[in-house]
């Protein structure tokens, strides 16, 4: 949905930290902040929680286990048992290798994945950049438009406070 | 470089303080202007090696394995020997991304990108010898347990090393792709918005996934990284573990030992980070990249090389030992032949390259003289190529039947094939270096800005939330003192 | 039989009369069809031979298809070719069968018609060399494929040798000439008959000298042909030249029994054998039969036997023997005296003393050889290979003193495998260049080659104003006759044998001519204006000659068809030969002899850079005859593993003193001959001889045998009427150049491993407890069957007919020099040989290696794709079309026994063998699948023979019969070395042997839990 935003751009990333964690005291709401790099302390002005991707890479790799072993006991004992070297049907000690590379090519494959469905990064997609340079030398801060006025006039002139080289304003899909 | 002030030279991994529009334009200058003189050079001869490569395979694959030096007695030699090496080779790139980065250590930010490159390229060339090495190539895909079909029993031997290694292979491959990929994504963006081409604007486009250095993007993507790295450490440790297994679970004098698997790691990493030195003393000096690789990075890696060199020195004394100690005929006479036979000149060779070399490294004058670090790395390279030499062909050159004992001499085209291969992991190289971002720009703007501003305001890039190391805070008080160009 | 026969003829107008029909030579072929043009040769073989025979003995109406050209086969449609091979499957079969008396029997079991795809057998006799032995030939879809001892036969039993293994190869030889030619130009035989009978008629007009020269005939049949040569020309001769003979030998006996024969030796009757250089076991004489007695001689049931060998340098023989002896070839006779010495003194003989010469050798061992020989008389031997008369005389003495005539050795029943006359070869070259001789026929011989003087008979023969060979090519002596009327391979012929007095053998047609050949005997009777074909003389010489010789059956047919079936006839000696009784007793005056070898030793011994040069017959090759047979060519020779080509065999310590290294390149000079051989350190060869095989050095034999290696018989030289095969004051150079042996083993040192176990008749009896292995694992449910081997090392003699053996029956692919020097030979069973004790006289050790069909196979486990796997029966089975070639199963196989195809080795223009050529093919078994590029292959244990039976068995509805399957390589052991069986059945013959108490298997510490076992190599009594 198209909504207007306030945009505030920092040359620096520790004033940018600064701004973010005023603005929130502010109760502005921050929606999103954009720098060329992650900038650590972030996570804890912007109050965002713990990703659950973990979780998935768990979920994978031990479907890729079991897929593995399942696999591996299947071929060797039920559908084509074969005199190998007098070696028993099944030698599960032998099965391990190729187990643990599956529990791993699972559960990376799955996280990556995972990631990119979750940010919603796809080949092509069309990047909505704030400011010129945020993926470059540019911190940028987006801000709701705040309804009343002298809220929004507060807002701006604390951005403009915390150093931010430029603010303006646009409408974006949030 | 080296006329910088030591001072410096000890405590920072970029030397000066580089805005992030310089770290930018620096580090995408390559890929922008056009590449020294070296470049060019470095390049032709890549091309003619992979030339090589090409009329050589075609050859063998048109004649048959004949074609090469083996024998009745002698079944693998340049073939695996080149395999394993490469393998080797790829286990620094994940290394130094994976581990280093769990172990959070910052001076692996400029080179991870080029040493992740690096694994590609090496397991890109190692996949190409057991394919070669096949006697009916285009019947690999036997190897794979496809759907049952006519092609004879129906599924493939799960007991087998070699399956192993197909699986342990693709998956180091495909994980190795991926967390390099990832890597790029954030540089391709940066690369897609500075592109002026309408080429470029496209391709980066395309590549860099719509990446905008949204915040909330950026915190999953250190998380991902970290799993990523959590993921790759033990599986780059299982891969070469299972590739010494091709050996170990035989039962030929020389092969069939418990020690291998620890051993051929250590092996890789020592090989590894050996041709990382290599790559980076050509890459820095061709690319002008000195004030991002500095002599502090060589340094460590040299360090490395100590230390790995030094346990893999080890595995050789403990094999000799338990051969003597073991007391089992054959053992005993592999490892007498090992150091006198006919091949024995492999054998002391590799002593030399693998246990001596390295100890020159406990003087910090060799470790931060490039001329020195790169004939030792190179050193490093012959040295662990003869290693696997050694262990392939005399052990099968004289195994428990005398009768049946032979000698293995390389023809032309298994000298061509292995110089080939050469050519092909450098033409890709350096097609990378001269394409893509071979720093990692994001990474290096972390590094930048946290030694210009020395606080904890901006601190490496992955460092898990909330938790810090102490030691790092009394670095970067001492980075502060002399860097001194605070605002 | 002749009911079914009488339905042939028809057949066969009807089908020849439309088109000469093609001939397949590979289930491949049968299936897709026939191949290019011109593939084979010669066109159409079968129907030609059942078709060009003579109108006399050919049914009436059969029309006569000799003329038709040779390729008019091409272009056959599927469905004729079809209807075309049920024909020649049938023809082939009834080869001889359109008019009743012209049955091939085949045996064991009579086929009235041939099923394609079902092998038949067919008693023959081998001409391989001039033993004659007794052979089964299997016959698959009109080609025989392969060859096996007669067990019928008394003499040699099953067994046969790698030479004889190989002949079916060279009948399939592609540079066999196609049919006869007049002044080097095809000619159709009726012309050249003409011009053949007016030249004989010529030189009978002008009383000229008309002479038959050939190699040894056994043939009861063509020396009756001969013999009506003599009459109808006063002035014929007939000279029997061998290249390697009995000549002194035979003159001895001439002498001591007056009569000029080659004994009967009865090895088996013998506890004490003294061999005088004769390498029985390897090719003297008869070595498939003297092997069989040999191993049966000293069988462990048998009381303890001592077998001492005096030669220059190490033969298959003397490898065997308990106690060698290394003597210069100048030396044998001193030896052979010093012993007459003794031994005359034992038996009292009057004035012993003027045998009495310096020892050559250690006095103290002479003693004991003499009184072992002593203690046994009776039941001892002396036999000598030296062609020698003096030397001879004495060896006959000995035996005579010994009173082992008529024990251990026969002369009522002489052999008659070596006839060749040394003394008349002599004298007729030398008329010859005189140009005296007006017509000469040779036939088996190629003197050019084999002579002392090659050359210089080459040019006498050209002073013959007729000359006619029979050889199948244009060897070095037929590219210089007026004629060649090439005979017939012997297994395309009829014919028969008397190797020994006595002891008959038939030879049958297994295939009709591939080429526009004759059969020899039927050539001589056309120069005689007689048109009897050969088939049909045998048969009659038989009912005339050899039916009244016997008393079983009445009727000749039922004889002949009896006889046929059997292939062996034994009679009793014909009357007369047994004339002068008791045969030997009285002796023969020795002084002479020993005089004549006192003279000898006399002559001042050469100066110290001189050395002596000895000659002998190679294993493979043999005098040369074998020379263009890849499969000879490639056989490592079985003490110096050396293939495709001879060398100077030198004692190491001669080489250091020389500062020669092996493989370095010397050339050897007499005033008469000079040669440049590669040395070959040999342990065990006499400090002052060198020794060079024979065989070698062909110029016009072929693209395989040409130019390999070199030709020793110019040493040779005729010295006291007998060819001296042996050279003094022999000159060496070093010419600096050094050249790759090919060789398969090149470290003769077991380095103290447990590979090959030795054990003494004392030991035996005194088991040592031998503690189970454990199996980490639960046994896997087994089939009723286990497939095992048991191998007696100490029956091995190492004589290397298991490996041709084994390469006929499995398609195994020839190489190449080139391939060999670079350690990639293909044979799936090897003989691995070690030597232990002193460098100068060491113990040899033979040991056969083959895959050794593990329980815990460690090829297995590491292949990647299942493509070697065991099966419910034990058997290690490799899955060819599975297989990928990783070589990882060859490097983790213990026993390095398997084998990569690192090439196309089949239809390979650059392997130019026989499998590179459409008429080379048609040896190959069709049970067997010829391995194509990149895949790994080895010893299946004859899995096709197992299947075979098991279908045979199925089929008759009994149970398989212990021995009834046997292995290529056990069939093949002239000594019962190899003995394959199921290990499940405690009463075969496998399982007792695998619980005998010298059972052990090699490398089984490993845990690899073989299904091949080895007996122990037992020492045998040693003198004290």
């Amino acid at each position: 949905m198209r909504a207007r935003v306030v945009i505030a751009t920092f040359p620096h990333a520790s004033d940018l930290l600064n701004a973010v964690r005023r603005a929130r005291r502010e109760m502005l709401r921050v929606y999103d902040v954009y720098a060329p790099f992650p900038v650590h302390g972030l996570d804890e002005a912007m109050g965002i929680r713990r990703t659950r991707l973990p979780r998935v890479t768990l979920i994978a790799g031990l479907t890729g286990l079991c897929f593995a072993l399942g696999f591996q006991y299947y071929a060797n004992v039920l559908d084509w048992p074969i005199n190998v070297g007098g070696k028993p049907d099944n030698t599960t000690l032998a099965f391990i290798p190729i187990s643990f590379e599956l529990t791993v090519l699972f559960g990376g494959l799955a996280t990556v994945a995972a990631f990119l469905l979750r940010t919603r990064l796809y080949p092509s997609k069309q990047p909505w950049l704030p400011a010129a340079g945020v993926t470059d030398d540019t911190f940028a801060i987006v801000i709701r438009r705040p309804s009343g006025d002298e809220i929004h006039q507060r807002a701006l002139a604390l951005l403009t406070e915390c150093g931010a080289a430029a603010v303006t304003e646009s409408e974006a899909d949030l | 470089m080296d006329n910088l002030p030591e001072g410096v030279l000890e405590t920072r991994w970029i030397t000066g303080s580089p805005t992030l529009k310089q770290v930018t334009d620096d580090i995408s200058r390559p890929m922008e202007g056009k590449p020294g003189k070296l470049w060019y050079v470095l390049f032709g001869i890549a091309v003619l090696g992979l030339l090589d490569l090409l009329a050589m395979a075609t050859w063998l694959v048109a004649n048959g394995i004949g074609v090469w030096g083996l024998n009745n007695s002698v079944g693998w030699a340049f073939d695996i020997t080149n395999f394993v090496f490469w393998i080797g080779i790829g286990h620094a790139g994940t290394l130094i991304s994976a581990i280093l980065l769990l172990f959070r250590q910052k001076w692996r930010t400029s080179i991870n990108r080029s040493a992740e490159a690096m694994t590609i390229f090496a397991v890109m060339c190692a996949g190409l010898f057991p394919l070669l090495h096949m006697g009916r190539p285009w019947d690999a895909f036997f190897i794979f347990p496809y759907v049952p079909n006519q092609h004879g029993p129906l599924w493939v031997n799960f007991r087998s090393p070699l399956v192993w290694d197909v699986f342990a292979i693709s998956t180091y491959f495909t994980i190795s792709l991926v967390f390099w990929y990832l890597g790029l994504i954030p540089d391709l963006a940066t690369l897609r918005d500075r592109a002026t081409t309408r080429i470029k604007k496209a391709v980066f486009g395309a590549l860099s996934l719509g990446w905008n250095g949204s915040h909330r993007t950026w915190s999953r993507y250190e998380i991902v990284s970290l799993i990523l790295a959590g993921l790759a450490t033990p599986l780059v440790l299982s891969v070469h573990s299972i590739v010494s297994m091709d050996f170990a679970t035989s039962l030929l004098p020389g092969w069939h030992t418990t020690i291998f698997p620890p051993y051929f790691v250590a092996g890789a990493i020592y090989s590894g980070f050996g041709m990382v030195l290599t790559l980076l003393i050509l890459t820095r000096s061709s690319m002008n990249l000195q004030r991002y690789i500095t002599i502090k990075h060589l340094d460590s890696m040299a360090k490395v090389l100590l230390l790995t060199g030094s346990i893999v020195g080890f595995a050789y004394a403990t094999e000799f030992f338990s051969a003597w100690y073991g007391g089992n005929i054959y053992e005993r006479y592999h490892f007498v032949n090992r150091a006198t036979g006919p091949y024995a000149f492999g054998f002391w060779l590799m002593m030399l390259c693998n246990v001596l070399a390295p100890q020159l490294f406990w003087s910090k004058k060799i470790r931060r003289h490039v001329g020195a670090l790169f004939v030792i790395s190179i050193l490093v390279n012959i040295g662990m190529w003869f290693e696997r030499f050694v262990i392939i062909v005399v052990s099968l050159h004289r195994a428990f039947l005398p009768a049946s004992w032979g000698m293995f001499y390389p023809t032309v085209v298994d000298i061509g094939i292995l110089v080939g291969s050469f050519g092909l992991f450098f033409t890709l190289f350096l097609l990378f270096i001269r394409f893509a971002p071979m720093i990692a720009i994001w990474e290096v703007k972390g590094v930048v800005t946290e030694q210009a501003h020395g606080t904890h305001v901006a601190v490496d890039t992955h460092v898990i939330p909330g938790s810090e190391a102490p030691t790092e805070a009394s670095t970067e008080a001492r980075t502060d003192a002399q860097a001194g160009d605070r605002p | 039989m002749s009911d079914h026969c009488n339905g042939a003829p028809d057949k066969l107008v009807t089908l020849g009369a439309r088109r000469a029909p093609a001939y397949w030579k590979s289930p491949e072929e049968l299936r897709d069809g026939p191949s290019r043009r011109g593939e084979f040769p010669g066109g159409l073989p079968a129907l030609r031979s059942l078709t060009s025979e003579p109108p006399a003995d050919r049914a009436p109406g059969a029309p006569d298809h000799a003329g038709e050209p040779a390729d008019d086969h091409d272009g056959t449609t599927r469905r004729d070719f079809l209807s075309i091979v049920g024909f020649s499957a049938t023809a082939a079969t009834l080869a001889a069968c359109r008019a009743p008396e012209q049955t091939a029997v085949p045996l064991p079991v009579a086929t009235d018609t041939m099923v394609a795809g079902v092998a038949s057998y067919y008693a023959t006799t081998c001409g391989g060399c001039a033993s004659a032995c007794s052979l089964v030939v299997k016959q698959r879809d009109g080609r025989p494929i392969k060859v096996e001892g007669n067990e019928a036969s008394q003499l040699f039993g099953g067994g046969t040798c790698a030479a004889g293994q190989a002949t079916v190869l060279s009948l399939y030889d592609s540079e066999r000439l196609r049919g006869p030619l007049w002044q080097g130009a095809p000619t159709p035989w009726p012309r050249l008959d003409e011009e053949i009978a007016a030249g004989l008629k010529a030189a009978a007009a002008a009383q000229g000298k008309i002479v038959l020269l050939s190699s040894t005939i056994h043939s009861p049949s063509l020396r009756e042909v001969i013999a009506r040569w003599g009459r109808q020309f006063p002035t014929f001769r007939h000279v029997t030249y061998d290249p390697v003979s009995a000549s002194a030998l035979r003159a001895a006996s001439a002498q001591a029994l007056g009569r000029p024969i080659v004994p009967h030796y009865a090895f088996d009757r013998a506890r004490v054998i003294v061999s005088l250089d004769a390498d029985f076991l390897g090719t003297w004489l008869s070595p498939v039969e003297f092997a069989r007695q040999y191993a049966r001689g000293r069988s462990l049931d048998r009381p303890a036997s001592l077998h001492v060998q005096f030669e220059p340098g190490m033969s298959v023989t003397g490898s065997n023997a308990d106690q060698r002896i290394a003597v210069a070839p100048s030396a044998l006779g001193a030896v052979a005296l010093a012993l007459l010495a003794r031994i005359a003194r034992s038996a009292g003989e009057p004035d012993a003393a003027a045998a009495s010469a310096a020892d050559p050798i250690d006095k103290a061992l002479l003693d004991t050889v003499a009184a072992e020989l002593w203690k046994h008389r009776g039941e001892s031997l002396v036999v000598s290979g030296a062609n020698d008369v003096a030397i001879q005389l004495v060896v006959h003495t000995l035996n005579r003193l010994l009173g082992n005539v008529g024990k251990t050795l026969d002369v009522d029943r002489p052999s008659l495998q070596r006839q060749g006359d040394d003394a008349a070869m002599a004298d007729l070259v030398a008329e010859m260049q005189r140009g005296e001789i007006h017509a000469l026929i040779i036939h088996g011989a190629n003197p050019a080659f084999d002579y002392s003087d090659g050359p210089g008979f080459a040019k006498a023969l050209s002073r013959v104003a007729l000359s006619i060979s029979t050889a199948d090519r244009r060897d070095e002596t037929s590219a210089a006759v007026t004629a060649v009327c090439p005979d017939h391979h012997f297994l395309e012929s009829w014919g028969d044998a008397e190797p020994v007095t006595g002891y008959l053998s038939l030879a049958q047609p297994t295939i009709a001519p591939l080429y526009d050949t004759r059969a020899f005997a039927e050539s001589l009777l056309r120069w005689l204006d007689d048109d009897t074909s050969h088939y049909a003389f045998v048969r009659e010489y038989w009912r005339s000659h050899v039916m009244p010789r016997q008393d079983q059956l009445t009727t000749f047919d039922a004889f002949w068809d009896a006889t046929l079936e059997r292939g062996v006839l034994e009679l009793a000696p014909a009357a007369g030969a047994t004339a002068d009784a008791p045969a030997g007793a009285a002796g023969v005056d020795w002084r002479p002899a020993a005089a004549a070898i006192h003279e000898d030793l006399q002559r001042a011994p050469g100066r110290d850079d001189r050395y002596e040069l000895a000659v002998f017959e190679s294993v493979g090759l043999r005098a040369g005859g074998h020379a263009n047979n890849p499969w000879l060519l490639e056989l490592p020779d079985p003490i110096s593993k050396v293939t495709w080509g001879n060398v100077a065999m030198i004692a190491p310590r001669l080489a250091d003193q020389l500062g020669l290294r092996g493989g370095d390149v010397i050339s050897i000079t007499t005033p008469a001959a000079s040669l440049e051989l590669p040395v070959f350190l040999q342990p065990g060869q006499h400090a002052r001889t060198i020794s060079v095989a024979l065989g070698f050095g062909r110029q016009a034999v072929g693209k395989a045998g040409n130019g390999v290696g070199g030709n020793a018989f110019p040493f040779t030289s005729v010295a006291r009427g007998a060819r001296r095969m042996w050279a003094d004051s022999v000159a060496v150079v070093a010419t600096g150049r050094h050249e790759k042996l090919a060789g398969t083993q090149s470290h003769f040192d077991m380095e103290g491993r447990p590979i090959v176990l030795e054990t003494t008749r004392a030991e035996l009896g005194k088991p040592e407890a031998a503690e189970e292995l454990p199996n980490l694992w639960n046994e896997r449910p087994q089939g009723e069957k286990s497939w095992g081997l048991s191998i007696d090392l100490d029956a091995c003699t190492g004589c290397s007919a298991c490996v041709v053996a084994c390469q006929a029956e499995n398609n195994v692919a020839v190489i190449g020099k080139d391939q060999v020097e670079r350690q990639r030979i293909m044979h799936w069973i090897r003989i691995d040989r070690y030597y232990h004790g002193a460098e100068d006289n060491p113990q040899s050790l033979h040991q056969p290696m083959m895959c050794q069909h593990c329980g815990h196979a460690p090829c297995e486990t590491v292949c990647p794709v299942l493509a070697t796997t065991t099966s419910s029966e034990g058997l290690n089975q490799q899955v060819y079309n599975r297989c990928i070639g990783t070589r990882y199963c060859a490097n983790n196989c213990p026993y390095k026994v398997r084998r990569f195809n690192w090439y196309n080795y089949t239809g390979n223009p650059r392997f130019d063998y026989h499998m590179a050529n459409p008429v080379g093919r048609l040896v190959l078994n069709p049970d067997v699948t010829v391995r194509s590029r990149g895949v790994m292959e080895k010893c299946s244990m004859c899995v096709q023979r197992i299947a075979a039976g098991k279908t045979a068995a199925v089929k008759r509805g009994t149970p398989l019969k212990d021995g009834e399957v046997k292995t290529a390589c056990q069939q093949v052991c002239p000594t019962d070395a190899i003995v394959f069986g199921d290990l499940n059945d405690p009463k075969s013959r496998v399982a007792q042997r695998a619980s005998n108490e010298r059972t052990y298997r090699v490398l089984d510490d490993l845990g690899t839990r073989p299904n091949v076992s080895y007996l122990k190599k037992v020492r045998h009594g040693q003198p004290t």
